[in-house]
């Protein structure tokens, strides 16, 4: 505030007496003074208007009704006794009611914390998505809540339906395209492996082997050594004499066709 | 308010560990604190709490009041102003007094508060006018200094005398007028703006 002198008095003099002018306790003179210096002075006349106003605004201002549980509040957690004394006159005043009543209020005290904590939002979210995911599931796998009553429960036809069932859900596998693809390539993957298995002893077995199994005689004929010459036209019951005359030869050579 | 032998007598029977006692402090002492929690902190809320923290902290030191140095009443006032305080410190509020005019936000576009408070339709009747008006009050009076809202509380709304104020806020009796001077002055300046656009 600057400093002013109006009428014999500052405005820290001024700005002093200001709470005491409006509370109307100045008297005589000083007050005279200080109103003068309120009318003279720029800055302490609006200053004087503004507080007036100011304490004007917050005197309007009603006190505000503090909640109703706040004193069982303050009780409980300073002395612990919560509000026994409180709940004394409520419980004197019950009427003597039947048992089913009395069993009724037992069970709502019990009830009721349950009752509070499954009304959240949260859990009934929850309670909802759970029928919502369980009704879902059985459209799906096409059971009806009628078809309920209609199921055995003998222990043959549970172990009935179980076999059903297994051998169902086997067939459905099975039947995967996917499924049976990569089987199959399994199996031809197993069946080319295995020739390259056998040990030297099996070989030999087939070198004496006799029976002369037509894949065998294949692989015979297609063999890379073989490199036979044979006569054309030439029976072979004289192939042998008539080696060497004036036969046409005919060279052929065979290799082995590798698949 | 208050019978000095009275409320110490009362103190006494709470310091023997009469419950009774203690609930009649807490009765009598319980809307007066809560009034002064809400206006300096601004929100039901936390009137609530701090009320009940003052009470637990009144509780654990009823046994360091004097009735020789002071009324129970200043006492029980100096420990809400306290709780108070370090409420205003541990949540940064630091509600320094500004113009409504300035913009509460960074963006240019934001509106100041005056804006804000402005209501924009007729009220209806007088009551909701009245409410209307108490609640842009609550909120002027929460866009002041904390030092400035502290005395203009305990003077205009809690009606206590200066030398009780200088006793509860450790000031002497001069600085406790000018303080409610200033934020007497300061509330109307708010306030006359908003009611300006309003109007």
């Amino acid at each position: 505030m600057p400093e002013h002198t109006s009428n014999g008095m500052q405005c820290h003099e001024f700005d002093a007496l200001l709470a005491d002018a409006l509370d109307g306790v100045l008297r005589g003179v000083q007050l005279e003074r200080f109103q003068s210096h309120a009318r003279s002075c720029r800055a302490c006349g609006p200053l004087l208007a503004e507080a007036e106003a100011g304490r004007n605004w917050l005197k309007g201002l009603t006190e505000v009704e503090p909640p109703a549980s706040l004193v069982a509040s303050i009780l409980a957690s300073t002395t612990g006794v919560d509000t026994q004394r409180l709940r004394v006159p409520a419980r004197a005043v019950q009427p003597r009611g039947s048992w089913f009543e009395h069993a009724q209020a037992a069970m709502s005290g019990v009830l009721e914390p349950v009752w509070a904590t499954v009304r959240q939002p949260r859990f009934a979210m929850s309670f909802g998505m759970a029928f919502f995911a369980l009704s879902v599931g059985l459209t799906v796998a096409g059971i009806k809540p009628a078809d309920l009553a209609h199921i055995n429960l003998r222990p043959s036809a549970i172990r009935h339906t179980y076999f059903n069932t297994e051998a169902r859900v086997v067939r459905y596998y099975e039947n995967i395209r996917v499924v049976y693809e990569v089987e199959s390539l399994a199996r031809q993957v197993k069946r080319n492996v295995q020739p390259a298995e056998p040990g030297p002893a099996k070989q030999k077995d087939r070198k004496n082997d006799t029976t002369q199994q037509p894949e065998q005689k294949q692989e015979r004929n297609y063999s890379q050594s073989d490199s036979n010459t044979y006569l054309a036209n030439a029976p072979m019951g004289s192939s042998v004499e008539g080696l060497g005359n004036d036969l046409p030869v005919v060279s052929v050579t065979t290799y082995r066709r590798f698949a | 308010m208050e019978d000095v032998q009275v409320v110490a007598m009362l103190v006494r029977r709470c310091l023997a560990g009469d419950a009774a006692a203690w609930e009649e402090i807490v009765q009598n002492y319980n809307r007066r604190i809560y009034n002064i929690c809400y206006r300096f902190a601004g929100s039901s809320d936390d009137a609530e709490d701090l009320t009940q923290e003052v009470f637990i902290k009144m509780y654990r030191t009823l046994s360091s009041y004097d009735h020789t140095k002071g009324a129970f009443v200043t006492w029980v006032t100096t420990i809400t102003r306290n709780l108070l305080v370090d409420h205003f410190r541990k949540t940064k509020q630091d509600r320094m007094t500004d113009s409504m005019d300035s913009v509460a936000s960074q963006h240019d576009d934001a509106q100041p508060l005056s804006e804000q408070i402005q209501d924009q339709s007729a009220p209806p009747d007088a009551s909701v006018r009245s409410r209307e008006v108490s609640e842009t009050v609550h909120a002027a009076l929460g866009k002041l200094s904390p030092e400035l809202r502290e005395a203009v509380i305990l003077r205009d709304l809690q009606d206590m005398d200066y030398r009780e104020i200088a006793s509860v806020l450790r000031v002497p009796e001069g600085t406790v007028k000018s303080r409610i001077n200033r934020g007497r002055a300061e509330l109307a300046r708010l306030l006359q703006r908003t009611y300006r656009q309003v109007m």
